[in-house]
């Protein structure tokens, strides 16, 4: 009798790889706090993947390498060896069933027979990182996906459905800044698709939020970092 | 690899948001600019990250982020239409913008005609 083994190697390599990179891999996602070093070994083991693995079934979401890794590498660059950088990423998208939300019939003419709509949240990315200038920032990443499924007849009687989806993104960032640091209203302000609040105290907090079409995800970091970069106008630099 | 100068600290510009000197001790000077620079910054022949030349743009890239700032911090500078973000720069990091010039540093580049979008 022969035993015939597919992808053997394949799975050999994946089962070298980094514990958390196996999650991306067949979970498409994790939650786990690490410091930085750690991170750069799954960043490492990350790099590996497309010189090992080619079965698509075993592919790395798209948002590892858009997103995922270029956040870790900013964030990662304003902190010390000792701090702490939480990722929660759950890269199944949309469409998993726990994050759907109840379905309503919407008023309808003829020939549209029904219209079902519903909607669905997605906070696929949660960053949190202790920077070395004593505050800590933390990011969100939802998206809002609308549903809306048509369901028409045609004068002869032909039955016809198709769904169409909106999403719009929403990017929200708070940071808390260092005890007793400096806050001053920077010279301009943000452009207008970014709102901000800033809550006095102790520590003031420094919430900009942005929501945005959902488009490219090449271009999110950069968007990510625009609504960043507003929680830190605020403050003076350290250098 | 040269021995470390713990009187002389390196100068390179470190962070992404929060930015400070690296300031551990140089090894070696920058042969094109020559600012002192550590093992860790060190590039080819002893080069700066800013002498070394562009970045990749692969994330999974160590320096990746280094050269990634000196972008984001053009186009930032633009969105929110704010010259003393992008001021905060000094010579040494705005140089890398300086398309053409090959990453050099001095005051030629960075004068009054510079024609860029910030009275440095």
């Amino acid at each position: 009798m022969t035993l015939i083994v597919f992808w053997r190697k394949q799975k050999a390599a994946i089962a070298g790889f980094h514990p958390l990179h196996q999650a991306l891999i067949h979970q498409q996602g994790f939650s786990v706090s690490l410091r930085p070093a750690d991170w750069n070994a799954l960043i490492a083991s990350l790099a590996q993947h497309h010189a090992h693995v080619r079965r698509r079934r075993w592919g790395l979401p798209d948002r590892v390498p858009a997103v995922l890794v270029p956040m870790l590498r900013v964030l990662m660059e304003d902190m010390t060896g000792k701090g702490v950088l939480s990722v929660a990423a759950d890269l199944r998208g949309p469409g998993t069933p726990e994050k759907q939300g109840p379905q309503v019939q919407l008023p309808v003419r003829r020939p549209v027979r029904s219209v079902t709509q519903w909607f669905a949240v997605d906070p696929w990315l949660r960053m949190r990182a202790e920077l070395r200038d004593g505050s800590v920032l933390e990011l969100a990443v939802t998206d809002r996906v609308r549903y809306r499924k048509v369901h028409k007849v045609n004068p002869r009687g032909k039955h016809k459905t198709k769904t169409k989806t909106k999403t719009v993104r929403r990017i929200a960032v708070t940071r808390r800044t260092a005890k007793g640091a400096p806050v001053q209203r920077p010279g301009t302000p943000p452009p207008p698709w970014i709102r901000v609040r800033l809550k006095n105290g102790e520590r003031t907090v420094i919430t900009a939020v942005a929501k945005i079409p959902a488009g490219d995800d090449r271009s999110l970091p950069e968007h990510i970092l625009h609504v960043s970069t507003e929680t830190f106008r605020w403050t003076r630099r350290t250098r | 690899m040269d021995e470390e100068d713990p009187l002389t600290p390196c100068d390179v510009t470190t962070g992404f948001f929060v930015l400070a000197r690296c300031g551990r001790p140089a090894v070696v000077g920058c042969p094109r600019c020559g600012r002192p620079v550590c093992d860790r910054h060190a590039g080819p022949q002893g080069l700066c990250p800013e002498c070394a030349g562009p970045q990749n743009d692969d994330p999974y890239d160590p320096r990746w982020a280094g050269g990634y700032r000196r972008r984001y911090y053009s186009s930032s500078s633009q969105t929110y239409n704010d010259t003393t973000w992008y001021s905060s720069f000094d010579d040494y990091d705005r140089g890398g913008f300086n398309t053409g010039d090959d990453y050099s540093y001095g005051s030629g580049d960075f004068g009054d005609d510079d024609g860029g979008f910030v009275d440095s």
